[in-house]
Order: C-alpha cells, then structure tokens, then sequence
C-alpha cells in the first residue's frame, strides 16, 4: 500500500486538473471548492509522509516504462523537503488565485495547468532516476506554457515564445547529457549513484556542462536568463509559483541532484568543476542584482532578484562541504516562502491599487498596511536582515564557503546584500515614509468576503520566513530540518 | 524585585520593547503610546540594577542558538542607557504630544530601544547582529522624522552608511565564527581573535562596522548631519546611548590582550584625529544640536583612541572594559541631557534663565573635565589605559573639548517671553543632568574596586587642567571682542562626496529605466541635474557596466579555475 503513496502524490493534482478542465464555467465555485480540497488534502498526505519518514521509511514506486529504463517515483528526505514546499505554496499560491481572478475567461483552462504545473513540480521532487526527473521537467514546461501566456496579448505570446526556445533548448542539452552518462555507466538513480570511474574526464566534464547548462536554463543562471524577465508578462499568481516552487526551483533542484546524487560533491571537486559553477553563480547573482536596481517595474525588479537568489542555491551545491549543501537546501525552501510573498504583494498592489511601478509606490503603506508589512518582511528577508529567513540562508552559505576554503563567497554575499538593499530599501521608503500620490483612499483590506485572500495568503508566507528566521534553532524549522537531512547523508 | 527571576528580568528587558512597538501598531491605540514611552526601558533599568552579574539566558530555539547575559561592563552601558531612554522617553512623550507621527515615532523610538538593549546583553554574535540591525535600521526614520529635505539628505547618508555598516559586520562575524570552528558566542569569537593567525581582515571588518555606528573619524560623516536632524529626544538617544551601541561592539569583539602594533596605532591615531578635529569643526557650526553632534565624535573618537592604544600595546580587558564603559556612561548621560537642555532653552523661563545656562554650563565642563567633576574622575581613569601620550592627548584635548562646548553656549537660541517649560521635560531635563554628574561617582567603586577620591593631588589636577583654562580664557575673549566663529558646514567631508555621488547617480539613473521622476530627485529634493557631457559618456558606459562586470566576473572565474 505506502508503495503507491509517491502515485497518489501525482494523482490528486491530476485529478483537480481534470476536474478544473471538465467544469463549466457556471459551476467555477465547485472548480474553486474542489481546488482546495486536493490541495488539502495533499497536504494532509505529506504530513502522513512526514510522520512515516520520521522513521526512515522511504517510499519508492518503479516501473519499466521503456527497455532499460525505469520509471521511479522514490520520496527520500530531500524529495520530502521540496514536496512539502510545493505542496504548502500550492494550497496558498490555489487561494490567492481564486481571489486575483475572482470570475474571469479561460479560468478552466488556468486552473488545469495551474495543478499540471503543481503535478510536475511534485514530479520533479520525487523522480528517483535521471530519465523520470527529465519527464517531469519536460511537462512542467508544456504545463507552464499555457500559465505564462494566458492574458494572450502579444506581449504574452512573446513572452512564450521566448520562454519555450530558452527551455526547451535547456531540456534538449540535458536529455543529451543523461542519454550520454545512461550509455557510459547504466541507469542513473539518485538513491544509488553510478560508478564514474571508468568514464575519461574529459566526457564527464563534458557531460557535466551539458546537464548543468540544461538546468540553468530554468534555474535562469547567466547567461540562460533571460526569459524570467520577460515571463513576468503572466499573471501575478503564475509568477509567485514559477518563482518560489515550480520552475526556476525545479531547475535549482536539478542541480542539487546532479552534483549531489549522480556526480557526487567529492567527483565535482576533483573534476575542477565546483569552482567554475561557483564562479557563474556568483556572477549571476551580482548579475541579477544589479539589473534589479535598474528596474521600475515592480516585478521585474522582483523577476531580476529571483535571478540572483536562485543562483544561491546553486552557488551552495557548488561548494564542497555540508555547512554549503545546508545553505543552499534551506535557501530552496526560504526563498520560496519569501519570493511568493513578494509576488503576492505586488499582485494585490496592481489588483487593488493599480500600482505596477516603483515610483507609483509612494504611501502604499498607508492604503494597504497588511500588504506592505508582509511585503516588508519578504523584502528585508531577501536583503539578509535578520532575524528573517534569508538571514540564516546566507550565514549558512557563507559559511559554507569558508569552510570549503572560498573566502571570496563572503564578498559576493555582502555585494549582494548592498545591491538588495539598494532595490529593496527605496521601495520600503517610499511606501512607509511618503504621502501617497493622488487621492487613494485606503483598501479595506480583510473585509469582503474572498477579498481578502488577496492579501491573507501573502501574511501567512510573510509570517512563515519570519518564523523559520527567527526560530531557525526550533526542531521543526527548515533549517533544523535541512541539518538534519545533511547529517544523515543523503547528500554526499 | 526581588524574586524575579533574573534571567526572566533581563529577557524582559529585550522583549518588553519589542512588545510596546506591536501596540504601537493598532490604529487607536497607537498615537497614544507616545506617553507610554517612559514605560519602555524600565525592565532594563530593573535588570542593570537588580540582575546579579554573571546573568545568563538561553534562547536554544531562537536564530542560530543565542543567549543573553550580563556582567559588569554591560551592565553599566545597559544601566546608562536604560536611564537615558527613560528620562528621553518622558521628555518625548511631551514634546511630540500633538504630533501627527507620534504613533510612528513611537513605533520606531520602542524598536530601537529594543535594539540597543539587544547590542548591550547579546551573548551570542547573532543575538548581537540581530540587534545592531533593528538599531541602525529602524533609528533611520527617527532621523527623517519631520520630512524636512536637509532630514531627508541626512537620512539618506545615514541609512547608506549603516547598510555599509551591517554588511561589513556580517562578514566580519561569518569569518569570526568560522575561525572560533562554527561557535557563535561572543567570548569565543573573542577568544580566537586573540589567538594566533588571526587575519587582521576579520578586525578591520569589525571596526569599520562597529566604527561606522560609532563615528570614527573618517566614517563620521553621517553623524553630524543625522543626530541633528532627528527631533530633541531622538538626538538625545542617538547622540548618547544609540552610538555607544558601536563602542560596546568594539569592547565585546576586540581581541584584548594580545599586541596589535600597526592595526592599534591606526585605531589610535584615527580616533585621536576624530578627538582633535573633529571638536574643531564643531566649534565652527552655528546649530547647537551639530556643535554638539561633532563633540560626540570627539569624545568617541577618545574612546576609541584609547581602544586603539589598548591594541597596540596589548592590554588585557580586565584593565580596559570597566574604565571605557564609565567614560561612556558619563558621556551617554551628559550629552543626553545637553540635548534636552538644548531643546528647552527656548521655552525657559526668562527670570530663571540664569539657572539653567548654570546647568548647561556645568554638564560641559564635566564633559569637558573640570577638576572635581563626574567628567574629570572618567578623564582620569581613562588615562590609566592610554599610555603617556595619550593620556597627554588627552589633557590637551580639554581645550578643544572646551572650545566646542563654548561654542556650544553661544549658540543656544535665546528664550521666547511668552511659553514656559512643560513639567515633564523639565523633570526629565532636571533628572538626567543630576543623574550625569552623579552616575560616574555612584558607580565607580562598583566597576572599578576602588572608592573614588576626587580631591586626591587636587592642587596638581587643577595644574593640569591648564588647556581647559585656556579655552575659557580663549571663548570669553572672542565673545569680549565679538569675534565671529569659523563657519564649517555641516558634515564636513560630506557635501564634496554628495555631489560625486549625485553625479554617479544620475548617471546610473540614465541607464535604468526609470522615469524622469527618480528616486533621487524626491530622496533628496534636488532637481536631477541636466546631463553634461561628461555625465553622457558615464551614462553610455554604464549602459553596458552590469553586461560588462558579468563578463570579467565570468571569465575571470574560468581563468583562475583553469589555472
């Protein structure tokens, strides 16, 4: 029976698709019911998984869906961590979602990819072997298409356009790389790594750049970024999932496995390729940061700033060591608490207010205090002010990176906190300390009925990184978790 | 008191604050915690009084495992301060009565206030670091309270400089804590400091983090313009309790006790340079509340003067940590009350003028180290630490010293016939200047083991307070023959910088795509400067600046891998 609980982890979003497809229109409030309802209830079934791994218990589901190649679905700690991310931000990110559209065309068509997006992050998370990560990663492409371009205006479409060519470009490299490694050492399982040893180096490192170019196409590493700008043309919820857990995060994770679990942070090393891999990450996360100060769009500004947190993570699985492999996980899960917050908020700033724009931010604080206390949260986390999530995050990467003997880390890390300061702090300071412009009354904001799930999901996320922050030690925190993970060994 | 439990009373302190700051938040209730002001500091004023050195308190589950704890040093900089926020938070809670922020300065005043006890109980670096953020972030709209431009500029360099602070802090910790093996406390930070093979890069951090905060000489620049800018109490608290919050980081974090030679003598000779010069810019300012922003450099550009010394020569924090934190609680409270004593002189009575230009003048000799005074027992104790020529730096420094606090008196606005001093900014005026000339002898004994004697060598301590003598004689005789002060204007170094930095912005704002309304123009209230050619050529370079660092960050990072 546990055998086909990693199923059931993809059958409930794809039944809620298959249902958000098949209802009409005039019945949305049960597409809407019935959307929470499965993220509910897959949240109640992560915390069963929780309870039952607490005892060590993995669970696996395999079949041979071609010659040679294994289909596995296999939730081990790591695959927990990031499902029951996804699955937490999906009930959260479903709600919000209800209340930003409210009653709008094509909604049936959103929500049903909105859970096929949901289903192939999940996918992701709990692939066991290389070729089942890469289907997975495959349809969270198809299934994200349809989110990014779903206003169908031309700026939309372009936006698809481009993203479509970045990633499916990214997934062809990274079907050659597994294919390739398949061919040299047999089936790549992340929970029994391959044998590497009779591979020349030159292939491996080959090989390497192949599957980490494919991958940091979505994880919008430099200089493959360039779509996550533009995809900011989708509609706010799209963009707070993309960002926090689907995937820019299922291009992160990719990384983590591939070091970790087929190549092994010992074989990276000895490659010479941790330090390169380092070194791009680094320049993109300055990269990022930089291009976010020069930004007025709100969300672009928060686009850019994804760019350069996703390359944390990276630059924590480059880094030999576990203080590193404990940064870069806990930054997987921090920065998807706090980037969905963000987005969020600026959701309800362009829905109520119509704010898009940095300078039209001024007294926003004033009109909507709820919103702009999460956002601050969100905001002074990504900076790195404690005692919010992303305090702990770049503690641990930093150091993560003396430990591994790159005391340069340091550097990148406190240019990147100046430069998140220099596109955070403006924003804080205008829509705290200016009067607002023209004549806004201020937003009831937590009166009217599902209104108010415009704002409430951001507070939650916003109280969620100020809880892992401050209480980082707690036994329950992503951090104490993460540890946790990282002593057991499942990341070597 | 007694009875409770003391560890219980010094969390309190921390978190009671904090606690007053979320009331402050409710739409009713939070114009109305302005008089609640007074209320804040009190569990700390109970714990420096009543918790028993050697206090400790784990928060195992908080951050990275922090603590709280108490000695004695700490308990004389949490002691001073917690007296100085009470008697500021009283004069507050009257002065800013009828404003239209009060519910957002008491927001701000409660989170601070919670900050600066964090800094002097964090047992542990993150505790620490924690704290020092909610200080330096959360004072910033304590100095742009009134929304003037010249507060709105002063605010700006503040914040930039503090964030500079915080992220210089940041890696200084990260690389303490890695070389102490992944301890966070405090003391092992220290202890491996101390130790041999200590990177000098990790100390640099720290005292240009901590020294930002506390205004050495050249990181000063904020604090001229930001103390002023910040209404009366706030100048009170910033100006004497919120800057010793960097002192405190130095005396926690410096690795006393091991022989520093060349980064000591820098130390020293910055903060002595700040002791000097920048009491001579202040006595060239015309604003009472910037004359006595640059006297509060100098004085802690001494403190650090004598750190730096400790440094060099190798002192162990036994003979150091106890004398420094007198000498600060005396300048904390001194110049707290000067502050509050600046914002009455207007609305003092006229027939009891006399009186107060008598307190007045009593708190800057003090400060300034007249014999028999509460300033002159920290003067001398703070000799003992500063070698021979520091401690003859520092007796000469008393002419300066007394050249910026005449300035000081001449500079006090006069008073307006028709409005008299509210009761409760008098008594917090009153309470605080008896509290300044007594603390230092109060608790002398206690920090330092010996009874304090005054009168000992008196007739040689009055010999030798010669500079002090000559910069009365000086001051009355300018005045005599109505001779003008030197105009300096404010911030010093800080208006060549603004321009540079303003042309640097514009240009950096040519390449984004912001609007022609850009945060700078309304950050600053200045026009955005029409484009020169000099600024184009910027402009179009930096168009591919971000392009460009990426690249020679990329294919630096190929080459040194490669090689």
């Amino acid at each position: 029976m546990t055998a086909f609980l990693p199923l059931a982890l993809l059958t409930l979003p794809l039944v809620a698709a298959l249902i958000s497809f098949a209802m009409p229109e005039a019945r949305a409030v049960w597409r809407d019911a019935s959307n929470i309802l499965f993220a509910l209830v897959k949240l109640a079934l992560v915390g069963f998984l929780l309870l039952q791994a607490q005892g060590g218990v993995d669970f696996e589901w395999r079949y041979e869906f071609l010659p040679g190649h294994d289909f596995v679905l296999r939730v081990d700690a790591i695959a927990l961590l990031f499902v029951t991310l996804s699955t937490f931000l999906w009930l959260i990110a479903t709600i919000y979602a209800i209340a930003y559209f409210e009653r709008g065309p094509n909604l049936a068509r959103f929500f049903g990819f909105f859970n096929l997006c949901v289903l192939s992050a999940t996918g992701v998370a709990i692939s066991g072997t290389a070729i089942t990560f890469f289907l997975f990663y495959e349809l969270l492409t198809l299934a994200t298409w349809p989110l990014v371009v779903h206003k169908g205006d031309e700026k939309s479409l372009t936006a698809g356009r481009v993203y479509l060519t970045y990633t499916l470009a990214g997934s062809a490299a990274f079907l050659a790389g597994i294919l390739w490694l398949k061919a040299l050492v047999g089936p790549l399982e992340f929970a029994a790594p391959p044998d590497l040893s009779p591979v020349p180096t030159l292939t491996l490192i080959l090989i390497f750049v192949l599957l980490i170019g494919g991958l940091g196409v979505k994880a919008a590493l430099l200089p493959f970024h360039g779509w996550l700008p533009q995809a900011m043309a989708a509609p706010a919820p799209v963009s707070a999932l993309l960002h926090a857990v689907a995937v820019v995060k299922a291009g992160a994770y990719g990384i983590l496995r591939v070091v970790h679990d087929i190549y092994g942070a010992g074989t990276v090393a000895d490659l010479g390729l941790g330090l390169p891999l380092a070194f791009l990450a680094s320049a993109t996360i300055l990269y990022g940061s930089l291009r976010a100060v020069m930004q007025n769009d709100i969300k672009k500004r928060l686009a850019y700033s994804t760019v350069s947190q996703v390359s944390y993570i990276v630059l924590g699985a480059s880094l030999a060591g576990p203080i590193a492999a404990v940064g870069a996980l806990v930054h997987l899960v921090h920065q998807g608490i706090m980037k969905i917050t963000l987005f969020m908020c600026a959701g309800a700033l362009a829905n109520r207010l119509h704010i898009k724009a940095v300078t039209e931010l001024d007294g926003a604080g004033r009109l909507m205090p709820v919103t702009m206390a999460s956002f601050t949260i969100g905001a002074l986390g990504m900076i790195g002010v404690p005692p919010v999530a992303g305090f702990i995050s770049k503690w641990y990467l930093g150091s993560g990176g003396l430990e591994a003997g790159d005391a340069w880390v340091i550097a990148v890390l406190a240019g990147s906190s100046l430069l998140n300061s220099a596109y955070f702090l403006p924003l804080l300071y205008r829509a705290w300390l200016l009067p607002p412009q023209g004549d806004h009354a201020p937003v009831a904001e937590l009166t009217g009925g599902w209104n108010r799930m415009l704002v409430l999901p951001a507070a939650v996320t916003a109280l969620a990184s100020l809880g892992a922050g401050l209480f980082a030690s707690f036994p329950f925190s992503p951090l104490e978790w993460v540890s946790l993970i990282v002593d057991a060994g499942y990341l070597r | 008191m007694i009875g409770i439990e003391p560890a219980l009373l010094l969390s309190a302190a921390a978190f009671w604050p904090l606690a007053l700051a979320m009331l402050c938040v409710l739409p009713k209730l939070g114009p109305r915690m302005i008089t609640a002001l007074p209320l804040a500091p009190l569990p700390a004023l109970a714990a420096a009084i009543y918790a028993p050195s050697g206090t400790e308190f784990g928060l195992p589950w908080l951050l990275l495992d922090g603590g709280i704890r108490l000695d004695d040093t700490r308990a004389v900089f949490l002691g001073g301060a917690a007296i100085l926020w009470t008697l500021a938070g009283l004069y507050a809670a009257r002065y800013l009565q009828n404003d239209q922020r009060a519910a957002g300065f008491a927001l701000f005043w409660n989170l601070v206030l919670a900050g600066n006890v964090g800094v002097f109980i964090a047992a542990d670096a993150a505790t620490f670091y924690v704290s020092f953020a909610l200080v330096s972030l959360m004072a910033y709209p304590l100095v742009i309270h009134d929304r003037k431009p010249a507060s709105l500029r002063a605010g700006a360099v503040y914040i930039v400089l503090a964030v500079i602070g915080e992220v210089a802090l940041f890696a200084a910790f990260l690389m303490g804590s890695a070389a102490a093996g992944g301890s966070i406390l405090i003391a092992d930070i220290r202890d491996t400091l101390a130790g041999p093979g200590t990177d000098p890069l990790i100390l640099w951090l720290l005292i240009a983090g901590l020294g930002i905060k506390a205004g050495l000489m050249p990181l000063h620049i904020w604090l001229p313009v930001a103390h002023p800018a910040a209404p009366i109490p706030a100048s009170a608290v910033l100006s004497g309790a919120i800057v010793k919050a960097g002192i405190f980081g130095l005396l926690a974090f410096l690795p006393w006790g091991t022989t520093w030679p060349i980064s000591g003598t820098t130390l020293a000779l910055m903060g002595f340079a700040g002791l000097f010069i920048a009491a001579l810019l202040g006595a060239a300012q015309s604003n009472p509340k910037t004359v006595l922003a640059y006297s509060t450099v100098s004085q802690m550009g001494l403190i650090m003067g004598v750190c730096g010394v400790a440094l060099a020569t190798g002192l162990p924090a036994a003979a150091l940590l106890p004398i420094l934190a007198l000498y600060a609680l005396h300048h904390g409270l001194t110049k707290g009350a000067l502050f509050l004593g600046v914002g009455m002189a207007s609305v003092w009575l006229r027939n009891s003028r006399p009186f107060f230009l008598l307190l007045m003048g009593a708190l800057a000799l003090s400060l300034a180290g007249l014999p028999l005074t509460a300033g002159a027992l920290a003067k001398a104790a703070v000799k003992g630490p500063a070698g021979e020529i520091g401690a003859a730096l520092i007796g000469f420094s008393a002419l300066t010293s007394g050249l910026v606090l005449a300035r000081l008196m001449f500079t006090l606005p006069s008073a307006t016939p028709d409005k008299n001093p509210p009761p409760a900014m008098m008594f917090a005026f009153l309470a605080l200047v008896i509290a300044a000339l007594s603390a230092p002898f109060v608790v002398y004994g206690q920090i330092l083991g010996t009874d304090p004697d005054p009168t000992a060598d008196l007739a040689k301590k009055i010999v030798e307070a010669w500079p002090l003598g000559l910069a009365v004689i000086l001051a009355a005789a300018a005045a005599a023959v109505g001779m003008q002060a030197p105009r300096m204007p404010e911030g010093d170094l800080l208006e060549p910088l603004r321009r540079t930095a303003l042309l640097a912005m514009a240009a950096f704002h040519a390449m984004s795509d912001t609007k022609a309304s850009s945060d700078i123009s309304t950050e600053t209230d200045d026009a955005p400067p029409a484009l020169t050619n000099i600024e184009r050529i910027q402009a179009a370079f930096a168009d591919r600046a971000a392009t460009a660092v990426a690249f020679a960050l990329i294919s630096g990072g190929l080459f040194f891998a490669l090689i």
